[in-house]
């Protein structure tokens, strides 16, 4: 007992020390090879635990709560990237722990990117039919004037909000999907460009007291727009609801399976997920998914349901309530 | 921080005060009219969730404004423990649930938030409720635990049990749900971000206030009640460790990580 308590404080002591590095270094410490031993020590000293104490083997809450802690640990071991390496090794199997894809719309790729650089293959493809950004409706204005007071208005077109006296008001003309600028002959016509590309915008018109009326572009990173000259900052604010990739799985030249994966809905193949991780910022052309082996992930949400429902049967249901009430008084009168 | 000038506004500031002149009243023993002021905190605490609930018309657990909205309606918990567990401790429920509501009140945004994509799961709001939850039980722990220190003990005829079986008691309810808010966690990492532990700073500090009571449950058993100090001191040190947990990761510059949900993409 006195051993798990050593355990249990050493990791203690490491994660407040792990919680200093950052999550990268963190991750990387917790896999090193003096900590790998530090896990293998803890399943063995839970295991021999079970062995020794026969209160653990017979309450059942008891045992599931240990065991459940032994199946988070293998899992998780299991799941490393050092657990893959391992197994490739001794039986021979190939599986990639995690990486990344980056996809083109319309096409399909096997190539997974590893941590170090170099490439891996998957022994199917996956293939973008579509990506998007969905937001959330309306966009909104943002108006700041140099004294620092603000405004914030839905964005609707032809509507025109009176922002005060100085400043008078600011009418919203049109809105861009992906704003371009044609230089024709003599003049620069702004257009919605049909073709490839993602830039956000809106075209206001400010009318200001004893001032010319004004014609501006808004974007939504609005840091290099504002003049010298210009006395409100303006700034478009869009709110993304949703991240959506549409794949398919091909598998000797057929569809096998077809998904919109979302950031919170990936696509299960293969002994993979697949999650919506990045994008293309600029053109909206590709999709950028993470990778990662599904290897030990059973053990570990198995580990997870018997840890709580261990817990719950033992605390709520045999500490709280079956004894509990009936050992109330004689506990008060001990004290 | 931020003044609310809005009937929401009205209702929490309204809230936290009854919960804290109940307090006053509960300190000078004036036991009758602490219970009104608590019941009538309680009622303005209802009628806040409510309002709040009316007014984005939805279930209002979405962010953690609306959570520690829920969490301010703490008076359930104070009969629960009393009445079921035998565990006093009125007033630390009363400084909870001020405490609770203070971030409400004074630091949350109240407009209806759009959630952003990773936000956008069903295990956002068990694994926040349950944390929090399993927080204020962890807390009460730890008022008892004070109470053990300083040799306080109920008065004979309450029926209620003595500070160092309470604070075991208090630990029995939160440590599960201490557990089960870590698991769900984990979960939700796995189907947001892929994996199911990021050993992102905030991860890990909650991993070290598990362990404490992991630690404390294990030298409860192997000792019982033979060193109630160090019993006690065992749980001061779990609500350390969880305050660190909560506000220094969030706010210091030390910890780079992740859990700025906000920027998850
Ligand atoms: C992180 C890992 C561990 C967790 C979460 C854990 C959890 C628990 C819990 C909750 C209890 C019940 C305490 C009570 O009844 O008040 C317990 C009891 C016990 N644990 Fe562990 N434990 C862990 C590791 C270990 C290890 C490595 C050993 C190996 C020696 C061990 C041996 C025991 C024993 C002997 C008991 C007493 C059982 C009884 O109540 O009769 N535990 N553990």
């Amino acid at each position: 007992m006195w051993s798990a308590m050593a355990l249990i404080a050493l990791l203690f002591f490491l994660s407040v020390c792990g919680a200093f590095l950052g999550a990268q270094r963190a991750k990387a410490f917790f896999n090193s090879i003096p900590l790998v031993l530090y896990w293998l020590a803890f399943i063995v000293l839970l295991i021999v635990g079970i062995g020794l104490f026969r209160r653990l083997l017979l309450v059942p809450a008891l045992l599931l709560i240990h065991i459940g802690c032994v199946l988070i640990l293998v899992g998780a071991l299991w799941s490393s990237a050092g657990g893959h390496i391992l197994r490739q090794k001794i039986f021979g199997i190939k599986k990639i722990p995690s990486g990344y894809m980056k996809i083109y719309e319309g096409y399909s790729n096997n190539q997974v990117e590893l941590a170090d650089g170099t490439k891996s293959e998957l022994p199917f493809a996956v293939g973008l039919k579509d990506f998007r950004i969905d937001h959330y409706e309306p966009d909104y204005l943002l108006v700041q004037s140099r004294r620092g007071d603000a405004w914030i208005m839905p964005v609707e077109i032809g509507a025109e909000y009176f922002l005060n006296t100085q400043y008078g008001t600011i009418k919203i003309l049109r809105a861009f999907e992906n704003f371009k600028i044609n230089i024709g002959d003599e003049n620069r016509v702004a257009i919605d460009d049909l073709g490839p590309g993602y830039k956000p915008a809106i075209e206001v018109r400010i009318n200001s007291p004893n001032k010319p009326v004004t014609t501006r572009y808004v974007f939504e990173d609005s840091q290099g727009h504002m003049h010298i000259g210009d006395e409100l900052l303006l700034r478009l604010q869009r709110a993304i609801s949703e991240y959506t990739s549409e794949l398919k799985i091909i598998r000797d030249g057929k569809i096998i399976v077809e998904k919109d994966i979302q950031v919170n809905h990936p696509l299960h193949y293969g002994g993979y997920h697949f999650y919506q991780q990045d994008y293309d910022h600029q053109a909206g052309l590709y999709t950028v998914l993470e990778v990662t082996s599904d290897s030990g992930l059973i053990s570990v949400y198995a580990g997870y349901l018997m840890l709580c429902i261990g817990l719950c049967w033992h605390f709520w249901i045999n500490k709280l309530f079956r004894k509990g009430t009936s050992s109330l008084k004689t506990a008060s009168k001990s004290e | 921080m931020e003044i609310k000038y809005t009937i929401q506004g009205l209702f929490i500031y309204l809230t936290i005060a009854f919960y804290l002149l109940a307090l006053i009243a509960n300190l000078l023993r004036l036991r009758k009219i602490a219970q009104v002021l608590y019941l009538l905190g309680f009622i303005t605490a209802v009628a806040s969730f409510g309002y709040r609930w009316y007014h984005v018309r939805h279930v209002p657990m979405q962010n953690l404004f609306e959570v520690f909205l829920c969490l301010g309606m703490i008076y359930p918990v104070s009969l629960f423990c009393r009445h079921i567990l035998h565990v006093g401790g009125e007033s630390a429920d009363m400084l909870i649930g001020a405490v609770v509501l203070f971030p409400a009140g004074f630091i949350f945004n109240a407009s209806p938030q759009k959630l952003p994509p990773a936000l956008q799961s069903w295990l956002f709001t068990p694994h926040v409720a349950v944390y929090v939850l399993s927080y204020i039980f962890m807390a009460k722990a730890a008022f008892h635990a004070v109470l053990r220190l300083a040799g306080s003990n109920p008065r004979a005829g309450e029926n209620l049990l003595p500070p160092e079986e309470a604070t075991y008691r208090m630990i029995c309810v939160g440590f599960p749900l201490l557990t089960l808010g870590l698991v769900l966690g984990s979960v939700w990492g796995k189907r947001a971000w892929g994996d199911y532990w990021g050993w992102d700073p905030k991860e890990l500090w909650s991993l070290a206030s598990w362990l404490v009571y992991v630690g404390y449950l294990h030298f409860r058993y192997m000792f019982g009640k033979k060193h109630p100090r160090i019993n006690s001191i065992w749980v001061i040190a779990g609500i350390i460790v969880i305050v660190v947990t909560l506000l220094w990761v969030n706010l210091s510059r030390f910890f780079p990580g992740m859990h700025n949900y906000g920027a998850a993409m």
